[in-house]
C-alpha cells in the first residue's frame, strides 16, 4: 500500500510500486487532465509537481511519491478558480488541440514558483521539456512573461478582486 | 464564455454515452421529421433542425458538425451561426453531433473534418440555419407579444422591444409550431458582430483546466484496457505467439488474438502493457521487409527513367526549352513522415445487448460508426458514436485502426475496452506521409520569365489507401471481398492510369508559365500511406519553391521580384508576395543572418513566407517568421494567426528534423528521442499579416505550412551558398 498526497488530500493505493504515478492518477484517483504522451519522459503531457517540483509522471515510479506531495493541474486552478497562468492562457487563446497544455502550464507554474522573473532565455530553457505538436510556443512563452511581469500573487490577487 | 454550461456540457457528454444518447434516426432540416434521438433532452426544448437546440431556459445548444483538433472549427461556426442568429458565440454551449446525413461536410457529402474545409464549405449553411431560427423566433415574439415584426429587433439571444428584452427561450413553444423560413435574409458585412472580430477561442478554460475530455479520458463502469502488439513491419500477420508469461500479469483478462496482431486486456492500462511487453511473437512480413531506406531512395530514383503517367500537360516544353536562357535540372527530396499527434491514438468500445457504443476523438465519426457495425456485425443505427477533443489530429485522425481493434476486444472479452497506443506505436505501426523524390527541369529566358517548368514526382499515392480505409468505415455493408477488389483496382489506377491529384497538387501551378509537363512514377513499397497537413503540398512546395529561387539566382534577379513576374496571372499570389516585399524592406536584418521567401497557393489560400536565419554552431537557427496570408475572410482573425504560428512550427519540425527511416521494413525511429519535435528553445518568433478581404473564406489550418521549408532553405543558401535539396535540411 502506498500514501501520498493528492493535491492536498491524503490518498493509498495498492498498486504495483512500479506503476507510474500518471496511471495510478489517471485510471485510479480518476484525475485525467495529466496526459500521456510518450511513456518516456520526453514530452511533458504528464507533467505535475512533486514537492513543488516538476515531474514526468509517466517514468516516475508510485515508489517515489510514497509520504510526498503531488499536485496536478486539478490542484492548481479549476474553471471556476483558474491560476494566473491558466487565465492568461485563455485570454491570450494560448491552446489549439490543447492535449499537451495541462503539462505546460504545470511546468510554467513551478518556473515562476522558482524565478520569478525569468527572462526569455530562462523561460525558453525551462519549457524545452514540453513538446506542443500544435505550435503555441510564442504564445506560451509570451504568457509566462506577461504573468510572470505582474507577478504571479499579485495577479492571483487582481483575477479574486474581479470575481468578487 | 459560462463557465456553468460549459461544466454542464462535459456533464452532457458523459451522461449521454451512460444514459444512451447518441442513436440517431431521421430528421431534417425542416422540422417534419422525428427528432435526434442524440439531441440532449429536454423538456420543452425548440428543435428546428440538427444543429441547434433552445430550451425554455434560453440555453442554446450548437451541435458542431466538425471535429475540433485543435484548428479553432468550434469557435469558428460557433461564430457562423451565432452571428446570424444574434448569439454570442461564447454564450453557447457545443457539443459534438452524432452521425447523421445533415451533419455531413457540405464539401465532401460525408462527415468529414479535413482539407481546410471546414469554415469555407459551412459559411453559407449554419449563417442560414442561424438566420431562419432567428426569424421564426421573432415571429413567434410578435405573435405573443402581439406587436408587429419590424417593431422588433435581436441582441444577444434576445428579442428587443422597445425598452424591454426578453430571452429566445420565452418563444420556444410558439417557434416550436411555426413554419421556419429557408432563405431569411443574411446580415451584410457590415452588419457583423462576431465574424471578423477577435475574441477568447471557445474551449481555451476547458483547455487550460484540464476538464477537457478527449478520447483518452473517456471512462465508463466496468472500462478495461487492451495494449495490442503489432507486426514489426506494416502488413506482417501473425503468425505464432507464446502468452504465458503475459497471462499471469497481475489484472489481465485475456490475450486475445485479433486483425492487427494480439492483444492484451486488463483491468487497467499498466498492467495491459506490462503483460503485452512479455509476450512472444513471431510474424509473417511482407515483402517491405526487404526494403530499407538505401534501397528505397535507389528505386524511386530508377522511377526517372520509367515512363510515367502524363498531367499538367501545357505548350510545348522544347519549344519552351529553346527558348530559355538558363535551364536548371535538380531533384529534390522529402522522407516519410509520422504526424505524431501528442494524444497517440486510442477509442473506447462497448457492445452490449445487440447494440454498440464507440467514443473516439476523430476526423470523420460516421467511419468510427460504421467500423465498430463491420467488425460487430451490427446494423449501423445499433451503434452510438461519440465524438471528443481531438488531441491533435492533422489527418492522422482520419484512419481509425485502433476503433477496430477496440471493438475486437471489446467482443472477445464481452467488457468495454479501451485501446491505447504507445508513442512507438503511434510512430512505427502508423500511416504515413509520402516519401517523394522530385525532379525539375525549368528554363527562364531572357526577360526573367520562366518559359518551361518540366516535372516528375516519384513515390507512392494517397489515395488508393484513402479507398481502403474509407470504403469499409463507410459502407459497413459491403463485404470484405469487394473492399478489397475495390483497393486493388484504386492501387492500380492510380499506378498505370490517372496522376493521383494529392500526389502532385501543387508542383507547377502557381507561376505563369505557358509550357508544362509533370509527369508521375508511383513507386510504394507497401508503407500505408495518408493525409498528413497540407499533404502532397508539404513536399511539392519545397521543390518548387526551392527551383524558383534557384531560377532567380540563376537569371540574376532577386528572389522577392523573380516571384512578383511570374505570379501576375494569379493575382491573390502576387498579393500575398507583395505585401511581404514591403515588410522585407522595412526588415531589420542581424549581422549574420540572412531572409529567405518562398510563396505557396493551396487548399485555395494563398501565403508567403520569408524566413530570418542564422547558423549557430554548424545548425540550421530560424529567428523569425513572416507570415502573410490571403485567405479570404478570416471570421476569427487570431484563430488565423494561430493556425499560421501552428503550421509554421509543424512544417518546421519537418524542415530542420523530421525524417522516418526503414530498417528492413521496420521504421527506424520510435520516440521523441528520435523523431524530434520543435521545441521553444528551437521556435522562431512569428509576425502574421493577414490580407483584408470580403471574399468567402478559405483554407486556413493547412496552407501555413509548405512555404516554410523553402523559405528557410532560400535563406540558408543566400547565407552560406549551400543549395539544400533534401528534407531535413542538414549543411554540409
Amino acid at each position: 500500500m502506498i500514501e501520498f498526497f493528492l493535491n492536498g488530500k491524503r490518498v493509498e493505493t495498492d498498486e504495483s510500486p512500479d506503476t507510474p504515478l500518471l496511471w495510478a492518477v489517471r485510471d485510479t484517483f480518476k484525475l485525467t487532465g495529466s496526459k500521456y504522451g510518450c511513456g518516456a519522459g520526453l514530452c511533458g503531457a504528464c507533467t505535475m509537481h512533486l514537492e513543488g517540483q516538476a515531474v514526468r509522471t509517466c517514468v516516475l515510479p508510485l515508489a517515489a511519491v510514497a509520504g510526498k506531495s503531488v499536485t496536478t493541474i486539478e490542484g492548481l486552478g479549476t474553471p471556476e478558480n483558474m491560476h494566473p497562468l491558466q487565465q492568461e492562457w485563455v485570454n491570450a487563446s494560448v491552446p489549439q488541440c490543447g492535449y499537451c497544455q495541462s503539462g505546460q502550464i504545470m511546468s510554467a507554474a513551478a518556473l515562476l514558483a522558482d524565478n520569478a522573473n525569468p527572462s526569455e532565455e530562462e523561460v525558453e530553457n525551462a519549457m524545452a521539456g514540453n513538446i506542443c505538436r500544435c505550435g503555441c510556443y510564442p504564445r506560451i512563452k509570451q504568457a509566462i512573461l506577461n504573468v510572470a511581469a505582474i507577478g504571479v500573487d499579485a495577479r492571483a490577487a487582481e483575477l479574486a478582486k474581479e470575481v468578487s | 464564455m459560462n463557465m456553468a454550461t460549459d461544466t454542464s456540457r462535459r456533464q452532457f457528454l458523459k451522461i449521454s454515452g451512460l444514459a444512451g444518447g447518441g442513436m440517431m434516426v431521421g430528421f431534417s432540416l425542416s422540422g417534419c421529421g422525428p427528432n435526434p434521438v442524440s439531441l440532449a433532452e429536454i423538456e420543452g426544448a425548440f428543435e428546428p433542425n440538427a444543429f441547434l437546440q433552445i430550451t425554455p431556459d434560453n440555453l442554446v445548444r450548437f451541435y458542431c458538425p466538425r471535429d475540433e483538433m485543435g484548428q479553432g472549427v468550434s469557435t469558428g461556426l460557433a461564430t457562423l451561426i451565432g452571428e446570424e442568429l444574434d448569439i454570442a458565440p461564447w454564450d453557447m454551449e457545443i457539443l459534438w453531433a452524432g452521425v447523421h446525413p445533415d451533419y455531413a461536410n457540405p464539401d465532401f457529402g460525408v462527415q468529414g473534418t479535413g482539407g481546410s474545409t471546414s469554415l469555407k464549405a459551412h459559411f453559407a449553411q449554419l449563417r442560414q440555419v442561424g438566420a431562419n431560427v432567428r426569424s421564426v423566433i421573432l415571429e413567434a415574439a410578435a405573435g405573443t407579444l402581439k406587436k408587429p415584426v419590424s417593431s422588433l429587433r435581436t441582441e444577444a439571444g434576445h428579442i428587443v422591444a422597445g425598452g424591454q428584452r426578453y430571452p429566445y427561450g420565452d418563444f420556444v413553444g410558439l417557434a416550436s409550431v411555426l413554419e421556419a423560413p429557408e432563405n431569411a435574409p443574411l446580415k451584410k458585412p457590415n452588419q457583423y458582430r462576431y465574424i471578423g472580430r477577435d475574441f477568447p477561442r471557445i474551449d481555451a478554460i476547458a483547455k487550460s483546466t484540464g476538464t477537457a475530455d478527449f478520447g483518452i479520458d473517456i471512462d465508463v463502469p466496468d472500462l478495461h484496457h487492451g495494449v495490442v502488439r503489432r507486426s514489426p513491419v506494416a502488413g506482417g500477420t501473425l503468425r505464432s505467439y507464446d502468452a504465458t508469461k503475459a497471462k499471469v500479469v497481475a489484472g489481465v483478462i485475456g490475450v486475445v488474438e485479433i486483425a492487427s496482431g494480439v492483444a492484451v486486456v486488463a483491468d487497467r492500462y499498466w498492467a495491459a502493457k506490462k503483460a503485452a511487453e512479455l509476450i512472444e511473437a513471431e510474424w509473417d512480413l511482407p515483402e517491405l521487409a526487404g526494403v530499407s531506406t538505401d534501397k528505397q531512395i535507389a528505386d524511386f530514383r530508377a522511377g526517372f527513367d520509367v515512363q510515367g503517367v502524363t498531367t499538367g500537360e501545357a505548350g510545348d516544353i522544347t519549344k519552351g526549352l529553346a527558348n530559355s536562357q538558363h535551364v536548371i535540372e535538380q531533384e529534390y527530396w522529402a522522407p516519410y513522415l509520422a504526424h505524431a499527434p501528442m494524444e497517440p491514438m486510442n477509442a473506447v468500445v462497448r457492445i452490449e445487448h445487440g447494440e454498440g457504443d464507440v467514443w473516439t476523438g476523430c476526423q470523420g465519426i460516421g467511419a468510427a460508426q460504421g467500423l465498430v457495425a463491420r467488425f460487430a456485425d451490427l446494423d449501423a443505427e445499433k451503434v452510438r458514436a461519440h465524438n471528443t477533443y481531438l488531441g491533435g489530429g492533422f489527418g492522422r485522425r482520419a484512419t481509425l485502426t485502433h476503433v477496430i481493434e477496440a471493438t475486437q476486444l471489446a467482443l472477445a472479452t464481452g467488457k468495454p475496452v479501451k485501446v491505447l497506443w504507445s508513442r512507438e506505436d503511434d510512430i512505427q505501426s502508423g500511416i504515413y506521409r509520402p516519401s517523394s523524390l522530385m525532379r525539375i527541369q525549368a528554363g527562364v529566358d531572357d526577360q526573367g520569365q520562366i518559359a518551361m517548368w518540366n516535372a516528375k514526382r516519384v513515390g507512392g499515392n494517397i489515395s488508393p489507401h484513402t479507398v481502403g480505409i474509407m470504403l469499409p468505415a463507410l459502407f459497413p455493408n459491403v463485404p470484405d471481398g469487394v473492399v478489397d477488389w475495390i483497393s486493388d483496382v484504386a492501387h492500380g489506377t492510380f499506378e498505370d492510369w490517372v496522376v493521383d491529384g494529392s500526389s502532385v497538387e501543387g508542383l507547377f501551378e502557381d507561376y505563369d508559365v505557358s509550357n508544362t509537363h509533370v509527369e508521375h512514377v508511383t513507386v510504394n513499397h507497401g508503407l500505408p500511406l495518408t493525409f498528413w497537413r497540407s499533404v502532397g503540398h508539404s513536399y511539392t512546395a519545397f521543390a518548387k519553391e526551392s527551383m524558383a529561387d534557384e531560377l532567380a539566382w540563376a537569371a540574376g534577379v532577386d528572389p522577392v521580384e523573380f516571384r512578383l513576374n511570374n505570379t501576375k496571372n494569379n493575382p491573390r499570389l502576387n498579393g500575398v508576395i507583395q505585401v511581404a516585399r514591403e515588410q522585407m524592406q522595412k526588415w531589420d536584418v542581424a549581422e549574420g543572418r540572412a531572409l529567405g521567401i518562398a510563396a505557396h497557393h493551396s487548399f485555395a489560400t494563398d501565403v508567403a513566407e520569408v524566413a530570418e536565419v542564422s547558423i549557430e554552431n554548424g545548425v540550421i537557427r530560424v529567428h523569425k517568421v513572416l507570415c502573410v496570408v490571403n485567405c479570404g475572410l478570416a471570421v476569427n482573425p487570431d484563430v488565423v494567426r494561430a493556425q499560421m504560428e501552428g503550421a509554421i512550427m509543424y512544417g518546421l519540425t519537418a524542415a530542420l528534423h523530421g525524417n522516418l527511416e526503414l530498417d528492413k521494413g521496420t521504421i527506424k525511429q520510435s520516440n521523441f528521442h528520435d523523431y524530434p519535435i520543435l521545441r521553444m528553445n528551437e521556435a522562431p518568433a512569428v509576425e502574421v499579416v493577414i490580407v483584408d478581404s470580403e471574399e468567402q473564406p478559405t483554407g486556413v489550418g493547412e496552407p501555413g505550412l509548405p512555404p516554410i521549408a523553402p523559405a528557410v532553405a532560400n535563406a540558408v543558401f543566400t547565407l552560406t551558398g549551400q543549395r539544400l535539396r533534401s528534407l531535413p535540411l542538414k549543411l554540409a
